[in-house]
């Protein structure tokens, strides 16, 4: 018996449901493990949940006090400061690198090897490396800089530091991003070049106005994930406040993330309803910010074909 | 003949299909270690040896020691409480552990009523540190007492008189601990920070730390109404700037930023960036700290060590803080009265010596105390043990670790102010205790308004 009568089927329809097919295993584990958690913590949102007892309905309140939280405005604040740090910084420096490495100089694919390998390593075992690096001691960091004559701080274990080494911690691996910046460097149509040189533009113009908005469709893509993935900043800062100041967040609260701070309100407190408002919070703040940079695109990001398509 | 060999075979049938059935019929009781001590990897062979002997001497009961690294224990019990997965037993589990899963235990009071358990040969505040007022969340397994360890090869070479290991001894004060810690605090070039020579920025070796205890663990020494808890009797005000808590915390400040014979958070750091524990370190000469450090980092040093009584405080009273173990039933787990008889076993005469000396805490029961001491004592030939043995009568009740509403919010926000000190962003005390106590006011304020 057939249980479906495919051969009245256009070929059209055939390939559709050939492809929605191949994707089924993916949909059901999205449903079953993305899809559905997510609606499960959107209804938590709303109740007083403890995970041992059940869920209480209290509908806004936990979204109302999470805007009274001194602690929510500091983990925010956190965030944003090692945002507008690490987002720029990581973006040109990474693009910076990518533009040496594509120079034709000799040996140039073993730099390219040296700069990426950091960005493939685990994050655990990198911070616990940094952790030792930028110990105030014994460190090497603070032993390079006595010998040029400068007292080093106190790095991780320094409110006013431990934020800036978690940012000079995350430049070590943007190799992820210089190896983006790179296929898009070698994609820039030579010609191009050529054609600016015969017009006696300089090697500063021709990286201004020909590099540059070729590569602005690879900065934007660069700095999307960036931006979601500074919000989602979370495993570094756990492990190296935790192992040097014994206190998540810590020194006073100078490492507080937000998702650190949600982390401990979800599996220290036991207060998963509030967890999950704090986690849709996030969502919503990322949403919005990702929406705004797709907004600015029209006005920075270049793309050939839709000038073409628009002539 | 045919006869007899026919019910032979018959027996031999009923056997082998009886053999299996009657070994499926044993209970499995899991056992949740990770959220204590037992995750060292030499702990781990220990504990399956131990649940070896059970089940090897049990044909009803089986049991599994289920070991999930300290890192990740909290959100995997979680899970399995919330999946409806709950294990038989966690532990050994210590005060604060209790604490932040309070409403998770079941009550042990009906099993032990029902039984009429005899827990008399179990130290009195044993008992208690596991007992409030609406249940009794486990057997005591072990005390963990604390004391000074002081490594007697610096104080040889300052010519410093070595602390008394006499409890009577009055003159063992943290006054007397702080002179001889600034007699032991030296600088690079040898300068003790007694001399108006010390150099207070390169540090080599620190008087005194009590570097592994959080806030109410530091400050419960010095005698306040509530000794280790930072609130009223009734938990709903705050008091954790009581006139003694400043002042203690005004002593370990000015350890730090004054005398200098107290690591800051700082050099602290340092100090541990080796792997090392504090003492181990050979940075530090006097380390506050519990029996449990015998196990986990006393191992072959290059430099002898003594034990000291915990000192009195500035009100003459001596109170030695004192953490505690034991294994809890989950509220939801299966099996309760298999995972009980686990407990009664764990705890037994019998075998607590051998459970304490896998987990490093002094045995609960007084019968065992020759056994565990002499057993101890072979470990560490030159250690003065009836030091950590008296602690427990200078125990700290209310605990430092006991429960108090928002357990988690609460210790937090102290330890937060001893951050501040730490890092010397604010080394007034009574500043930092002022402004600490109105935020766990709000705590405790907010909670009690959720409550019916």
């Amino acid at each position: 018996m057939r249980i479906l009568n495919t051969e009245s089927w256009t070929l059209a329809k055939r390939e559709s449901a050939t492809g929605y097919l191949f994707v089924v295993p993916w949909l059901i584990g999205f449903i079953l493990l993305t899809l559905g958690p997510m609606l499960a913590s959107l209804y938590f949102s709303f109740t007083e949940y403890n995970v041992i007892s059940a869920p209480k309905w209290i509908g806004l309140n936990n979204y109302t006090r999470l805007f009274q939280d001194p602690l929510f405005w500091q983990s925010l604040k956190v965030t944003l400061y090692f945002a507008a740090l690490s987002l720029p910084s990581g973006l040109i420096l990474s693009f910076m690198l990518a533009v040496l490495l594509n120079q034709d100089v000799p040996g140039v694919r073993i730099w390219r090897t040296i700069y990426f390998l950091p960005s493939i390593l685990s994050s655990v075992s990198v911070t616990l490396l940094w952790v030792i690096l930028f110990n105030p001691q014994i460190g090497v960091v603070n032993q390079l800089l006595e010998r040029i004559g400068i007292k080093g701080p106190g790095w991780l274990a320094d409110p006013n530091w431990a934020l800036p080494s978690l940012v000079i911690m995350g430049l070590w691996g943007i190799g992820q991003n210089m190896i983006i910046y790179l296929a898009g460097l070698q994609s820039v149509p030579r010609d191009l070049y050529d054609a600016a040189k015969v017009d006696g533009a300089a090697s500063w113009q021709r990286f201004r106005f020909i590099t540059i908005p070729m590569m602005s469709p690879v900065i934007f893509y660069n700095l999307v994930l960036g931006l979601i993935a500074t919000f989602s900043y979370f495993a570094q800062a756990y492990i190296a406040s935790g192992a040097v100041n014994s206190e998540v967040g810590g020194p006073v609260r100078s490492t507080l993330f937000y998702n650190l701070y949600l982390y401990q309100n979800a599996f220290r407190y036991n207060e998963m309803g509030y967890a999950s408002a704090m986690a849709w919070v996030l969502f919503i703040i990322i949403l919005l910010l990702t929406a705004l940079v797709f907004r600015s695109s029209s006005l920075w990001v270049y793309y050939e074909g839709e000038l073409r398509a628009k002539s | 003949m045919k006869h007899k060999l026919r019910w032979v075979l018959l027996c031999c049938l009923v056997l082998l299909i009886a053999a299996p059935v009657a070994a499926q019929e044993k209970v499995k009781v899991t056992i949740f270690v990770g959220l204590g001590t037992g995750t060292d990897p030499d702990q781990i062979p220990k504990q399956e040896a131990l649940a070896e002997k059970f089940n090897a001497s049990h044909d009803s009961i089986e049991i599994e020691f289920l070991i999930v690294p300290v890192e990740e224990s909290r959100t995997r019990l979680l899970a399995m409480l919330a999946g409806g997965n709950a294990p038989q037993l966690v532990g050994p589990n210590g005060i604060s552990t209790i604490a932040q899963f309070f409403d998770s235990w079941a009550d042990i009071t009906p099993f032990l009523e029902a039984e009429q358990f005899d827990t008399t040969d179990f130290y009195a505040p044993s008992l208690e540190l596991n007992s409030y007022p609406e249940m009794n969340t486990g057997l005591p397994l072990g005390l963990f007492p604390s004391f000074v360890l002081y490594n007697i090869d610096m104080f040889d070479a300052s010519g410093v008189d070595y602390p008394p290991s006499d409890y009577a001894d009055t003159s063992w004060t943290m006054d007397e601990l702080r002179n001889r810690a600034m007699l032991l605090t030296l600088d690079a070039n040898g300068y003790d920070a007694t001399m108006p020579e010390f150099d207070a920025e390169n540090i080599v070796q620190w008087g005194f730390s009590d570097a592994w205890s959080d806030m109410r663990g530091v400050l419960t020494r010095w005698g306040a109404p509530g000794i280790g808890r930072p609130t009223s009797d009734d938990f709903k005000t705050a008091t954790a700037n009581s006139e003694e808590w400043i002042y203690g915390l005004q002593w370990f400040s000015d350890g730090m930023w004054v005398d200098h014979f107290i690591p800051n958070g700082e050099q602290q750091t340092g100090i541990e960036s080796t792997g090392a524990a504090p003492l181990d370190s050979g940075q530090i000469a006097m380390f506050y700290t519990h029996t449990w450090y015998l196990g986990e980092a006393l191992n072959d040093l290059p430099f002898e060590v003594g034990i000291a009584p915990a000192p009195f405080n500035q009100k003459g009273e001596r109170i030695a803080r004192i953490h505690a173990d034991n294994f809890t039933i989950p509220e939801t787990a299966t099996n309760k009265e298999e995972a009980w008889e686990v407990m009664k076993w764990l705890t037994s005469p019998e075998q607590i010596v051998d459970v304490c000396l896998i987990y490093g805490c002094v045995p609960a029961r007084a019968s065992v105390a020759d056994d565990f001491r002499a057993a101890l004592q072979e470990r560490f030939p030159d250690l003065d043990l009836n030091v950590a043995f008296e602690a427990i009568n200078y125990l700290d009740a209310p605990n430092h670790e006991s429960w108090v509403p928002e357990w988690g919010r609460v210790n937090d926000t102290l330890n937060y102010a001893y951050g501040l000190i730490a890092s010397g962003e604010n080394t007034d005390a009574k500043a930092v205790l002022d402004e600490t106590n109105a935020s766990l006011q709000q705590i405790l304020d907010e909670y009690w308004a959720k409550q019916p």
